[in-house]
């Protein structure tokens, strides 16, 4: 059973069974870890900003180092009017490190190896970004839909064309972390196999690949967050600052 | 004499910010964080135009014609997902 690549994904229920209405909201493995990964960042940001010394420690260091590495990312994305929405960006480059970095200690559960927690989030993401974007210029954002110097005659294609490439955001989004995850799991835990089938005498091959894989998930895990981050920046600067 | 100096590297301190939050370009990324990106984008719209066309076909019962329609513009729309972001990239 534990042999199955797969079974690293599996969600159960911990505790008794919850419902509310119709719906099954009982606390998962999935809600565990998500509830790990903020607590763990609420205190290792709360600690790294409790002591202001001007020569820091190391906590302060981190939490220093990643308040400037999201405040340039988001200045150099979107711009100077992207400054309130720093918040909102940190938390989520956070929180996605965070579960994906939580993902790669042996026997914890990846929370965004499942679609719908990425899709809630890049779902949440659209309909801001969207509502933000029609809140500062109001009927005048539709013009995103509409590209400068195209022929009448195109037009209509055009306009087609650009509103399935706006509804795809989200999908590319959600489906670009989701599949990352969990292809680099499930390879993973494959080459662990290969290891334990192959013995003692062959087994050394696949080890030394599952080192390498090891490395490769945590760069991985790093980058994901950065583009899940980096393209809500990217998203968020096509509703302010609309230039089409 | 002290203050003044401290004033005028202020300043510089402060143009140089401004200058940084100038309006939006895009950052240095690592070539592999684009690799991701571009892939995904050109998957992504190609599945968001048949869907739509899927949905289309069911109100209007023309079975067969709207989802094709929708798969080539969406893959067009891919394709130009990936020329945009890829011009994004040139510019800096």
């Amino acid at each position: 059973m534990a042999s199955n690549p797969m079974y690293q994904f599996n969600v159960y229920r911990i505790g008794p069974e919850i419902k509310l209405g119709a719906v099954d909201i009982s606390f998962t493995n999935a809600s565990l870890f998500m509830v790990i990964s903020s607590l763990a960042i609420l205190i290792i940001f709360n600690l790294g900003a409790k002591k202001k010394t001007l020569i820091p420690d190391k906590l302060q260091l981190l939490s220093e180092l990643s308040y400037s590495f999201v405040a340039k990312m988001i200045s150099d994305t979107a711009g100077s009017k992207a400054k309130p929405y720093f918040s909102f960006i940190f938390s989520l480059f956070m929180f996605v490190l965070f579960c994906n970095m939580f993902g790669m200690i042996p026997y914890a559960f990846t929370v965004t190896s499942h679609i719908i927690v990425t899709f809630v989030l890049a779902a949440f993401i659209f309909i801001g970004v969207t509502i933000i974007g029609f809140m500062k210029h109001g009927l005048g954002y539709l013009k995103l839909f509409v590209p400068s110097g195209v022929p009448m005659v195109l037009l209509p294609l055009i306009v087609v064309i650009e509103i399935i490439s706006y509804l795809s955001r989200p999908i590319s989004l959600s489906v670009r972390l989701f599949a990352n995850m969990m292809a680099g799991h499930t390879m993973m835990k494959v080459f662990g196999g290969f290891v334990i089938s192959l013995g003692i005498v062959g087994g050394w091959l696949p080890l030394s690949f599952s080192v390498a894989l090891t490395g490769l998930e945590i760069l991985v895990a790093f980058l994901q967050a950065y583009v899940f981050a980096i393209l809500t920046c990217i998203y968020l600067n096509d509703a302010l600052n609309l230039h089409h | 004499m002290e203050e003044e100096d401290f004033k005028t590297r202020l300043k510089s301190a402060k143009n140089k910010a401004k200058s940084k939050y100038s309006e939006g370009k895009e950052p240095s990324t690592s070539g592999m964080g684009h690799a991701f990106k571009m892939s995904t984008e050109l998957v992504a719209a190609v599945a968001v135009g048949t869907i739509i066309g899927f949905i289309l076909d069911n109100w209007f019962g023309t079975k067969p014609w709207l989802i094709l329609i929708f798969f080539f513009v969406g893959v067009i729309a891919g394709i130009m997902n990936v020329i945009k972001s890829a011009k994004r990239m040139q510019q800096k």
